[in-house]
């Protein structure tokens, strides 16, 4: 009896370091590719004409689901603000509020986790729709490197274009935001806006001029951008098992994707506040 | 690998075609029934001599042995989850077509990839013009695959890329070519494969029909006038009047152009038709390597099945 579970013990232990020694090995590939592709950027060929189209590509199927979930989430966050500010007769900070949340946080966040789902998931599609139709071997075969080719401008693009609509959703938030404060609390646009720029200037200064709020709203969207396109394009070039593996590759690179999005959050945070002090 | 599972190899043996008798090679089935074959095989062939006598035939030497060696694979193992090649070795002499045939999963698709250098054998050597390949690096692995053309079996045409973009792609990764010459280049090309180039140069893939895929991929294989073109089941899934012209087409690469083939194919019929030297992979080995006469003529239990009465 004793002889058994011992035994038992050990395959758990066995199954477990296993386990862990690919999930130590999947991260290796991450940054393996991740690496490759933005060396690439440096060397000739440079496929710019499939940057610009993958930038294209990008801010096209983000722009109004990124329009939307700010605008709306500003709208929610005023809507709260203004029953909790209530209690302190202080409904006039509604601005301070919606961009301190946005800004910061919810903004990248949000933008984040939309572009995971929308772009994310196109990337694994596509590269995997590539490989099992042996596209990704034609490439090769006919002299190119698929990873100058496919990965980096998808990395670049995802690198330059998340942040950007990171702004774009930041701004529809808070929009959204001054459209509840005017509309059910009464409180003047100008009023809004004053507070928002008021809580920006609160957060402090780098370099005396860049408010560190935007530090904080620029890192992460970059920071995830990398990870999103990255995860995306390397599930999707080890795509196999036909058509029904491109469909796992797609899922997986969502969830693997949103999982690193929220936890680096956390640690970027942790090292932003650390380095400018709030 | 301490874990490849050498037991089972064992029981897998005694299904294998009974081993290649000393001297001959491989056994060949003598007397009357042999002549009958071959008679049988001259006629098929004289068909398609006919069929391309309009075309101007260069001089060509299949099998000759005073030319080098193009292709060969030396020993090759190779083994992904289990081991799917086990000590493959054939080669192809200038100017040759090469049928390797099977079952499906046998390995025939990984043999066109080891030569393509898309994949590394654990052991044992590829030569491409008598140029070691496993060794080399990636920017010289892109080199030797210059010299190769390869159609694959689903064309593998870029979908997002017009018919006339897919075949100026590797002219535009690897020549000079003003866009003009790379236009007269298109239309060569698409001419070579009987496709009508100003109905189909501005179409998506998806747009064609399985048959004009393939051609496509044929000629966007032979943009870059390789010296070698490999094939993956160029006829399959295919209507056999699309089969024939397709058959046809490799034919009339190899006899205008001379350029040496591997095609893989399962289509013995056609295999019959264009090879000059068939290699009939079973078991993870080759169970026959050899010309068409020579398998028609063999009395293998396993190859007399898998030619299915041819
Ligand atoms: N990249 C790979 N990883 C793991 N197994 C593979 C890979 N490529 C092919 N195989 C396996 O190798 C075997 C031979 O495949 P393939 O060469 O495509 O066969 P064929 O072309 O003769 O039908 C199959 O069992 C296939 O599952
Ligand atoms: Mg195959």
């Amino acid at each position: 009896m004793r002889g058994r579970l011992t035994h038992e013990t050990i395959h758990l232990l066995e199954r477990f370091n296993k386990a862990a020694k690919r999930q130590v090995h999947s991260l290796q590939e991450f940054f393996v590719l991740g690496g490759k592709s933005i060396g690439f950027a440096f060397s000739r060929p440079f496929y710019g004409g499939d940057l610009v189209q993958q930038m294209e590509a990008i801010g096209v199927q983000s722009l109004s689901i990124v329009l939307l979930t700010g605008f709306f989430t500003g709208m929610v966050l005023a809507l709260q603000a203004s029953v909790q500010l209530k209690t302190f007769g202080a409904t006039m900070l509604i601005g301070r509020f919606v961009s301190a949340s946005m800004i910061r946080e919810l903004g990248p966040l949000l933008a984040g986790l939309m572009v995971a789902g929308r772009v994310g998931s196109g990337i694994a599609a596509q590269l995997g729709s590539m490989r099992v139709t042996e596209q990704i071997d034609a490439l090769n075969t006919l002299g190119t490197d698929p990873i100058r080719k496919l990965v980096t401008p998808r990395v670049l693009a995802t690198l330059i274009m998340l942040p950007t609509l990171t702004v774009i959703n930041d701004f529809a938030g808070i929009l959204g935001g001054s459209v509840i404060a005017w509309a059910y609390v009464k409180i003047p646009v100008a009023l809004y806006w004053r507070t928002v720029w008021e809580q920006i200037a609160a957060g402090g200064f780098i370099f005396r001029y860049i408010p560190n709020d935007f530090v904080h709203g620029l890192v992460k969207p970059f920071v995830f951008g990398g990870i999103i396109a990255v995860v995306a394009c390397n599930f999707g070039l080890k795509t196999s098992g036909g058509t029904e593996g491109v469909g796992v590759a797609t899922t997986r690179t969502v969830v693997t994707s949103s999982i690193l999005i929220l936890m680096t959050d956390y640690f970027i945070t942790q090292l932003l506040l650390a380095f400018l002090g709030s | 690998m301490s874990d490849r599972p050498d037991d089972r190899s064992d029981e897998r043996r005694s299904h294998e075609p009974a081993p290649a008798r000393e001297g001959t090679g491989f056994p060949v089935r003598r007397g009357a029934d042999r002549e009958r074959v071959r008679a049988a095989i001259r006629t098929e062939l004289e068909g398609d001599e006919e069929a391309l006598s309009q075309a101007e035939t260069r001089e060509y030497h299949a099998g000759d042995p005073s030319h080098h060696r193009v292709i060969a694979l030396q020993n090759v193992h190779l083994a992904f989850d289990e081991p799917i090649l086990e000590d493959v070795s054939f080669a192809a002499v200038e100017g040759e077509t090469i049928v390797v045939a099977g079952e499906s999963g046998t390995g025939k698709s990984t043999i066109l990839k080891l030569l393509l250098r898309l994949l590394v054998p654990d052991r044992g050597n590829v030569y491409i013009d008598d140029e070691e390949i496993t060794q080399l690096n990636f920017p010289d692995a892109l080199k030797v695959r210059q010299k190769m053309g390869m159609v694959f079996q689903g064309a593998a045409l870029f979908d997002s890329m017009t018919v006339f973009e897919n075949i100026a792609y590797p002219l535009r990764e690897h020549t000079a070519l003003t866009e003009a010459e790379i236009e007269e280049r298109v239309h060569e090309k698409l001419s070579f494969v009987d496709l009508d180039p100003d109905r189909v140069i501005d179409q998506l893939p998806s747009e064609l029909s399985g048959g004009m895929r393939k051609r496509v991929g044929i000629a966007r294989g032979m943009a870059n006038n390789p010296e070698i073109m490999l094939y993956d089941e160029p006829t399959s899934g295919l209507d056999p009047l699309t089969t024939a012209t397709i058959t046809h087409l490799i034919i009339k690469l190899q006899r205008e152009l001379g350029v040496t083939s591997i095609v893989v194919s399962h289509d013995i019929r056609s295999a019959f038709k264009m090879a000059s030297k068939i290699a009939v992979l079973a078991n993870r080995k080759i169970a026959f390597f050899g010309s068409p006469e020579e398998l028609s003529g063999s009395d293998d239990k396993y190859l007399r099945d898998f030619l299915g009465g041819y």
